[in-house]
């Protein structure tokens, strides 16, 4: 029974990355057909760097969805506060090992809040993350208008290079995805995360523990945030500190379209690379067409509502 | 919160049941979420007077307050209706915010008042019937839906208003109107303050807005004792789009022109305030439309003296976070959901 629903899952998330790359490639072919020039290293640099950061916090998005906790609201936060601690830091030449304890603990701390009003207040995430951020990013608004990566600091010098003609950046990125989706998928806190997510009651009675489990998805979530802010410092080396904001709405787009359900209990962090990839091909895509960026949150809304559509037409028939 | 209805007993004792209804619905509306909510306002009012002082509560402040309020105020109230069916509206910010630039974009390419605002109703039953055929007839997930279309009017309302992210109308007619006064508060202020008393009478008291209870409440109990589930929640998701459209052009009117700005945040403010005054995002069947209204207006009372005292404003936002944790806490420990 159990196999045979693992099986399942894992023929879904098989035909759930064929439309992604399908639907990837398609959009790449077209780009080129209509204009030859589009497969450039100008484009691979503007793609790749825009799915670095992406394709990070998205892991972090995601964890909240797969424990079944809806959506974490709070991401422009939990990516601003590492952010501003980082260039803080560098600014006054710490060196770049503290630096990045630093990032990544002041993320997990803006998590382990989100998780003490959660697990102690037993609220759900979606609502509590939407209070915390409306607090939070305005505490940040108040005392940090912008950010600047100090340009002599290891970090920016890091960031800005590449190997084998890709951004450092996205390995970075590509790599966290791996073992993160790799982590998720095979070690027992992972599969722990997932069946909480699936069902709550189920995996109580099977002794695990809910709070525990959800404290632990809030702090990784965070962290996730504090790495996904060391790569927005490295590659946006002047930002203002509402930019961060920009993030929440593709972050949930690329959860969705990955296949991971609002319900909780199932997903894929790998397929986040195909969805990050889509996502961050449209505005350049759009640009080669002649259509201005104006255009470009048109297309994922579009796509994120078919999408969904179409999900919860064949989870219906299942039902059925 | 769901006021208890005397069920069986009403039909052996008809007249006094009757009268009990009427007073254990009275009871709920202020007990419970709507009292607590009620309370704030109270206390926010007071607030402003021995903080801020009589200036908080000379004409000219109120009627900036009203006039403040009244977009988010007829957002809110009409897609409570959808929270309340249990098909959260996300798009319902850049719905007005694209209602806005159509009506705008329309009127500066000489179309007149009536036949652009009658466009832009057709664009708000369009998008209303969008979300309805996704989320009704396929049975998406209406969180995730609604947020697809939240970020496609988003960008749609990008690509009209252009790279200025403006264009500017002004209808001698529409303007004057909405800056009309009846007394100290704006007329059309009032008249919103009206449809939230309709509202409310609709959801406390009438057939229809017991059966859209239910059908938030529970949609499989609801179904089975004979009520149209999904003619229901596609009439609230319609409203909640129509309610956005009418305040696009309300925005017109008060502002002289449309931006792009009108969005994303405003869908967050408003469900931040409707949850204050004791609707849940995650579940329907709970709350009603004055309690809304009165966490709307603690929000702008706050924004108010934040305003008058001038403090940064961010702080404004700082309050509604506490406020909206603190409301869900105690709606908590009243017996509310508690997640686990």
């Amino acid at each position: 029974m159990y196999q045979e629903s693992l099986r399942g899952a894992r023929r879904e998330s098989l035909g759930t990355a064929a439309v992604l790359l399908g639907t990837w490639l398609a959009l790449i072919a077209a780009s080129t057909i209509y204009r030859a020039d589009f497969l450039s290293r100008q484009t691979l640099l503007s793609v790749t760097f825009t799915m670095a950061v992406l394709g990070v916090v998205t892991v972090a998005q995601s964890l909240v969805t797969i424990s079944g906790g809806i959506l974490d609201l709070s991401i422009p936060t939990g990516l601003i506060l590492p952010a501003w601690v980082i260039v803080t830091l560098l600014g006054h030449g710490v060196n770049i090992v503290f630096v990045i304890a630093a990032g990544l603990l002041t993320g997990a701390g803006w998590g382990c809040l989100n998780a003490l009003i959660i697990v102690f207040g037993k609220l759900n995430p979606i609502i509590v993350t939407l209070g915390t951020n409306f607090a939070g990013a305005a505490i940040v608004n108040v005392y940090l208008q912008s950010g600047q990566t100090p340009l002599k600091s290891g970090l920016a010098t890091w960031g800005q290079s590449e190997v084998l003609g890709l951004p450092n950046v996205f390995w970075a990125m590509a790599i966290f995805v791996v073992i993160a989706g790799y982590y998720l998928s095979h070690s027992r806190v992972g599969r722990r995360t997932i069946a909480v997510g699936g069902n709550p009651q189920a995996a109580r009675v099977r002794g695990i523990s809910l709070r525990k489990t959800r404290f632990g998805v809030f702090l990784a979530s965070g962290a996730v945030c504090g790495f996904a802010a060391l790569l927005f410092t490295a590659s946006t080396l002047n930002f203002v500190s509402s930019e961060t904001t920009y993030y929440l709405l593709p972050c949930v787009a690329a959860t969705i379209l990955a296949g991971i359900r609002l319900q909780g209990g199932s997903g894929n962090l790998w397929l986040i690379l195909l969805s990050v990839g889509l996502l961050a091909t449209v505005p350049t895509s759009l640009a080669f067409f002649g259509v201005g960026e104006l255009w470009q949150n048109v297309p994922p809304g579009v796509v994120l509502v078919v999408a969904v559509s179409i999900d919860g037409f064949r989870q219906m028939r299942v039902k059925r | 919160m769901i006021a208890p209805t005397s069920g069986p007993e009403a039909s052996e004792e008809a007249p006094l049941a009757d009268r009990t209804e009427w007073r254990t619905l009275l009871r709920g509306a202020f007990s419970g979420a709507t009292g607590s909510i009620a309370i704030t306002l109270v206390a926010v009012l007071l607030v402003a007077l021995f903080w801020v002082g009589t200036e908080f509560y000379t004409t000219a402040n109120l009627t900036i307050i009203g006039a403040a309020v009244t977009v988010p105020l007829l957002v809110g109230t009409c897609s409570g209706f959808a929270l309340l069916a249990g098909v959260v509206d996300l798009s319902i910010g850049s719905c007005a915010g694209v209602c806005a630039a159509v009506f705008a974009y329309l009127t500066v390419h000489h179309w007149g008042g009536w036949p652009a605002a009658g466009i832009v109703v057709l664009v708000g039953l369009a998008i209303g019937l969008v979300n309805s055929v996704s989320i009704v007839g396929f049975g998406a997930n209406p969180l995730a839906a609604t947020l697809g279309m939240l970020t496609g009017l988003l960008g749609l309302q990008y690509v009209i208003t252009g790279q200025d992210g403006l264009i500017t109308s002004l209808l001698p007619g529409l303007y004057s109107f909405s800056n009309r006064q009846l007394g100290p508060l704006p007329l059309i202020f009032l008249l919103v303050l009206v449809a939230v008393g309709a509202a409310y009478y609709v959801v406390t008291f009438s057939r229809l807005g017991r059966h859209v209870r239910a059908v938030g409440g529970d949609e499989v109990a609801a179904g089975r004792a004979g009520i149209r589930v999904k003619r229901i929640r596609v009439g609230a998701l319609v409203l909640s789009s129509l309610g956005a459209s009418v305040a696009g052009i309300i925005y017109i009117g008060q502002q002289g022109g449309a931006s792009n700005t009108l969005g994303t945040d405003i869908t967050f403010q408003v469900y931040a305030a409707l949850m204050i005054g004791g609707y849940s995002i995650i579940r329907g069947g709970v709350g009603n439309p004055l309690g809304g209204a009165m966490g709307l207006l603690v929000i702008a009372g706050v924004t108010e003296i934040i305003d008058l005292k001038g403090i940064n404003t961010y702080y404004t936002d700082v309050v509604i976070g506490v406020l909206l944790l603190a409301a869900v806490f105690l709606d908590r420990l009243r017996g509310g959901d508690s997640f686990e």
